[in-house]
């Protein structure tokens, strides 16, 4: 039973943790980008047509990534060759994001995926107590937590990794060195943009198995800010993402209990638990001083 | 101060007609310098007068206008600091270019191209990266986040990231405006050491001391142009200072008399909570009269700045109090301090702390009247902003241009024009002639005198030991946010004061 | 400050930001398999063709409007808000809630309380991130995104659960508004009262921010928050006022759009003003005067890509692309303006 709660969970929080590891490494090189929540219904869109076409999920998923990273060009473009306010820039990539994917989605609603099958499916001999588990999540769940760890060792135990991480605490200095930070931050926009897309189409092709317009309702947002929550550690994306994952879990069992009380307001909760935390998290004396340098200046605290 | 005969040595590096212009001013006015291997060049000027560009067109951060570089004979044209530090150049910033954020061991790392790609818990190849810190400063923990340092260890780290890359030229930007004299003393000697392993140094200073201390030859600049080159012992103080300004100064501001020692302002006990990014004050008590000119000295990161914000009402008070004429100047729960308006607060880094930059000059100026009326408008500002422009000399004299295109010596100059033109009983300065060149600091100077004069208390923090020497009746000296001792002028000598600010000496002082 | 009032930065590229955008617009329509000059005239057509093209302009301006006055108040202290949507659909809640509870009383003090309790419902949720930014110095800007997925979930909550009108079948909404709670349009159009509370809010907070003290006291915060602090500003006040003062706006334009349009509480009251308000805002400079311009000009696209979609079968979705579009051209040129600017000296 607790098994199952936490693969459902788990299974929940996977789309997320793709996108937050993304949107992690982008915010590690002093971009914000909260167009990541266009670029995540770009993957859902063109990943799960991509499946519904080909057959083949794991296409859809490719071509989720693909879409992603086309659409955070966009963005680079904006923030890097324009120089623009980059809440703006993400916000006009959103924008573009949901209009295209609502209109181009639309044949695609009620189309129907070959699903990926869960892990359990490849281990017929597993023990009892983990097969409900098992039964439940599919590849990408483990994949998520290993892209995550692979980030943080990256970031943190590579050279490349220390230059990111000095582009973002000072562009001026990481010039000064001999890094490049615009071509940094161009390589982090498009990265950050092909895991929001990748996250988007494992949500619809794996989590959710449809297609509706605007089917991420705002988790890419929710992600900008659970980076802040999780110190921009990737490491600590997991637990972070997890957490959300349950809170989303909990709502649906709730639902599906027959509880007296309305699902919709049953769904503001996720919502609600992320403001949460962000604000708990920003609140906390030291919170400055996880956040790489060349952000604060976006985010404009005092 | 044994000099080498430059006369057979070749130069490293010669500069030839460098010019530069940043928009309306001429940073640089086809300057010639030669710099020699194994020596220490002292380069010398007031502010603005063009050194750090200067130094910043040789380390590549842009290229000059016209002009010629050359390094061991060649010309060179950098087009990024990675050039010049290729050819063996390397510049220690007066604002350290660390990344405050990542550990010690990880800002030398950034900035050495030898470290390796994988960068685990390998032991040999961080050794290397390590060298120069130990013999620096060998009780350094390299895992410490830099942020975490005092000003004093973060230079020694700047030092050694630029060591790292085994330089030829050394080129240090004003070193030791930050050090107490122990730490200065320190690296004197580092720079000559330096110098006798065949290093050529160039020591970017507006202090004298630094050039009797250390110093082969001497470079003086004003208004861009090089005014005077060569050894430094042909040369008298009286000299360069009037090279540097022009003329001979004779200071004109006029020390203030002490004459009654009626305490106005009072501070008992004062405490503030840790945690903000100043280091807290602890247990200080203190007392102002009425025309007594308190000095505070001190190494930048000692508690000043939560003295002097917890006195502006800025910084709420974790115990203790403080009183101006019994009333109390505390900072309310609101977290405003209260309204008070006969305090005048000059802080340190005016661009940061007490001008708006987007805001016209004019705006700036009337900032403490901006209560007064619900609306706005009207030609009294712009009078007001006129007469005090003329009279504190702040260019360029236009009241509707934004603060933000100021230089920071005039910024200073705003600031303490808005301030300091009223009558206020208690004036609290932090660093005000910090960035003004001679004359204006004289004149700063002086109008604080006067307000003294008047009988306002003030309590003056500066880092230029040699002003409160002069100037101030008593000296007060903080270390580690501690008081440690109140001093006489009378008793007050350099030696003393510098072993009090470097916590050497602790001395029970009477408030 | 006059400077305040009309940013020579914007005057040049716009009209070069117009001709790009309307090249990107073309090529756009030409994506989609319209023909796309043709498709821009008739955009033109639909949004000021005739009297009636132009009302229904209006009708989408008012709301517009509102969301970016919501947005402009609190831009004026420095803070991003996203939040128009938001407290749009919460103060239509409000606004609603005193319509279902006393529908029978006259017109003369159902109207203002029922406005007046929109204005207090989007107040109340700009508030929120605005205590949360001024006490505990947390993010506007996302948390204001994530209420407005709030808001929308609770008008849902409302119309499929306790105020659903039990006479519609299947249909999620509340009963018609009485007549009573009803703002009419003018001279038999759907163009209602809530344009001219937009404007006349507009006028007044350019008025009030340009030569107020009150104006002046946000522009030092904004600039530098210490410095208010050293002359007895509070930035933590002044942000939950502006974000209240922000937030009532869009809750204005909430209840304006349930009593004059829909005549009754529905989930789909609002297509993005929000964001779109978010749009003009920076559009306008942060400037309420000219937002009023914008509003009108974004208003009519809207209303242009409505008709649109009635009659040259133009996708629903092609406004928020145009916006999109729109948002990003103007970001580019005016990004690229400021940058050839600056290299020039």
């Amino acid at each position: 039973m607790l098994g199952s709660w936490i693969a459902a969970a788990l299974r929940s929080a996977t789309p997320l943790l793709v996108v937050m590891v993304g949107e992690t490494l982008t915010q590690r090189t002093g971009v914000i980008n909260l167009g990541i929540e266009g670029e995540m219904l770009m993957g859902a869109c063109c990943g799960f047509a991509a499946a519904v076409i080909t057959g083949n999920p794991l296409l859809g998923l490719l071509a989720g990534a693909a879409a992603g990273a086309a659409l955070s060009t966009v963005h680079a473009g904006l923030v890097l060759g324009a120089r623009a306010n980059q809440i703006s820039c993400g916000l006009a990539v959103w924008m573009i994001g949901l209009g295209l994917t609502s209109y181009f989605g639309r044949t695609y609603v009620g189309g129907q995926v070959s699903p990926i099958l869960p892990i359990g499916a490849y281990l017929p001999n597993a023990p009892a107590f983990v097969r409900g588990a098992l039964d439940q999540i599919t590849a990408t769940a483990p994949f998520a937590i290993v892209l995550a760890i692979a980030a943080g060792v990256w970031l943190y135990r590579t050279r490349t990794g220390l230059n990111w991480r000095t582009v973002g605490e000072s562009a001026e200095v990481a010039r000064a060195l001999g890094i490049r930070p615009t071509w940094v931050r161009f390589q982090s926009i498009v990265l950050g943009g092909l895991l929001a897309g990748l996250g988007g189409a494992i949500l619809s092709v794996d989590y959710t198995q449809t297609w509706a317009q605007d089917i991420t309702k705002g988790k890419g947002l929710v992600a900008v800010g659970l980076v802040i929550v999780a110190r921009w550690n990737p490491y600590l994306a997991i637990p972070v993402a997890l957490l959300f994952g349950l809170s989303e879990t909990s709502v649906l069992k709730l639902q599906a209990g027959g509880m007296a009380i309305s699902p919709s307001l049953l769904a503001t909760l996720p919502y609600l638990f992320a403001i949460g935390v962000v604000v708990f998290a920003q609140a906390q004396g030291r919170r400055n001083a996880a956040m790489p340098a060349d952000l604060t200046a976006i985010f404009r605290t005092r | 101060m044994a000099i080498a005969a430059s006369a057979d040595k070749q130069p490293l590096i010669v500069m030839r007609g460098v010019c530069k212009r940043f928009g309306m001013v001429m940073a640089n006015d086809a300057v010639d310098l030669d710099v020699f291997p194994g020596e220490v060049l002292a380069l010398l000027g007031e502010n603005g007068a063009g050194k750090s560009t200067l130094m910043r067109l040789l380390y590549g951060l842009y290229p000059p206008d016209t002009g010629r570089i050359e390094i061991d004979g060649r010309q060179v044209i950098f087009g990024s600091p990675r050039d010049a530090m290729a050819v063996g150049i390397g510049m220690v910033f007066q604002q350290f270019s660390l990344l405050p954020n990542l550990s010690v061991l990880e800002n030398l790392l950034a900035a050495s191209p030898r470290a390796p790609w994988w960068q685990g818990r390998r032991r040999p190849v961080m050794n290397d990266i390590l060298v120069w810190l130990n013999r620096l400063a060998p009780k350094l923990d390299a895992r410490r986040r830099v942020s975490d340092l005092a000003v004093g260890e973060r230079q020694v780290v700047e030092l050694a990231k630029v060591l790292n890359l085994d330089p030829r030229l050394v080129i240090l930007d004003e070193p030791t405006s930050v050090l107490t004299p122990d730490e200065t003393a320190r690296l004197h000697g580092f720079v000559r050491h330096l110098a006798a392993e065949g290093k050529a140094v160039i020591f970017i200073t507006h202090k004298i001391a630094d050039v009797t201390s250390c110093a082969d030859r001497v470079a003086v600049m004003r208004r861009g142009r090089l005014v005077e080159q060569g050894a430094a012992t042909a040369k008298s103080s009286d000299d360069i200072v009037s090279a540097m300004v022009g003329r001979t100064v004779t200071s004109r501001a006029t020390p203030v008399r002490l004459r009654s020692q009626v305490p106005r302002l009072q501070i008992i006990g004062l405490s503030t909570a840790a945690g903000h990014s100043n280091s807290p004050i602890r247990g200080l008590t203190l007392s102002v009269g009425g025309g007594e000119i308190v000095g505070v000295a001190g190494v930048v990161g000692n508690g000043q700045t939560a003295l002097a914000e917890a006195i502006a009402g800025l910084m709420p008070l974790a115990a203790g109090e403080v009183t101006l004429d019994g009333v109390s100047l505390a900072c309310l729960d609101s977290g405003l301090p209260p309204a008070i308006s006969t305090i005048a607060y000059i802080p340190e880094r005016p661009i940061d702390n007490a001008v708006v930059a987007d805001l016209d000059v004019a705006a700036n100026l009337e900032l403490r009247r901006l209560r007064q009326r619900p609306f706005l408008g009207g030609s009294t500002g712009m009078d007001l902003a006129a007469r005090l422009i003329a009279k504190y000399d702040v260019r360029p004299n236009n009241p509707r241009l934004a603060a933000s295109s100021l230089s920071g010596g005039n910024l200073q100059k705003l600031v303490i024009a808005r301030e300091l033109s009223g009558a206020p009983d208690l004036l609290v300065a932090c660093y005000p002639t910090m960035g003004l060149d001679l004359i204006a600091a004289d004149s700063v100077r002086q109008r604080m005198f006067d307000h003294a004069a008047r009988g306002c208390a003030v309590l003056w923090m500066s880092e230029d030991l040699d002003d409160l020497l002069q100037y101030a009746h008593r000296i007060a000296v903080l270390f580690d946010g501690r008081l440690v001792a109140v001093v006489p002028r009378e008793q007050a000598s350099r030696d003393r004061i510098g072993r009090l600010m470097a916590g050497i000496e602790r001395q029970d002082h009477a408030a | 400050m006059r400077r305040d009032l009309v940013d020579p930065i914007r005057f040049a590229p716009i009209l070069v930001m117009a001709i790009v955008f309307l090249l990107v617009a073309m090529a756009f329509f030409v994506s989609i398999g319209k023909p796309p000059v043709r498709t821009l005239l008739d955009m033109v057509l639909f949004a000021a063709g005739d009297a009636y093209s132009l009302s229904e302009t209006l009708v989408k301006t008012a709301p517009i409007l509102l969301c970016a006055l919501a947005t402009i108040v609190p831009a004026r202290l420095g803070l991003v808000s996203v939040g128009a949507e938001g407290q749009l659909f919460v103060g239509a809640i409000f606004g609603t809630a005193v319509v279902l509870a006393f529908p029978n009383t006259p017109a003369a003090i159902l109207l203002p309380s029922m406005l007046l309790a929109g204005m207090i419902g989007g107040a109340l949720w700009g508030f929120i991130p605005g205590i949360l930014r001024g006490r505990l110095d947390a993010n506007e800007t996302i948390v204001t995104l994530l209420l407005n997925y709030v808001g929308v979930l609770l008008v849902n909550a409302l119309v499929f659960g306790p105020w659903k009108d039990p006479r519609n079948l299947g249909w999620p909404a509340t009963v018609s508004f009485p007549l009573a709670a009803t703002l009419s349009g003018f001279f038999g159009t759907r163009a209602h009262l809530g344009l001219v509370f937009g404007i006349l809010a507009a006028i007044g907070f350019g008025v009030l921010f340009a030569i107020s003290r009150w104006g002046r006291e946000l522009a030092v915060l904004k600039g530098n928050a210490k410095v208010g602090q050293m002359i007895g500003l509070s930035f933590g006040r002044q942000a939950m006022l502006v974000m209240s003062l922000g937030g009532a706006l869009g809750g204005l334009a909430g209840i304006c759009e349930v009593a004059a349009i829909q005549g009754r509480l529905q989930p789909g009251i609002s297509v993005g003003y929000g964001l779109t308000g978010f749009l003009v805002a920076w559009l306008s400079g942060h400037n309420p005067v000219v937002a009023i311009v914008v509003s009108v000009l974004i208003g009519g696209l809207i209303a242009a890509g409505d008709s649109l979609q009635l009659y040259a079968k133009v996708p629903a979705a092609s406004a928020i692309i145009l916006q999109g579009l729109l948002f990003a051209t103007a970001l580019a040129v005016g990004g690229l303006a400021q940058r050839w600017k600056a290299a020039r000296g």
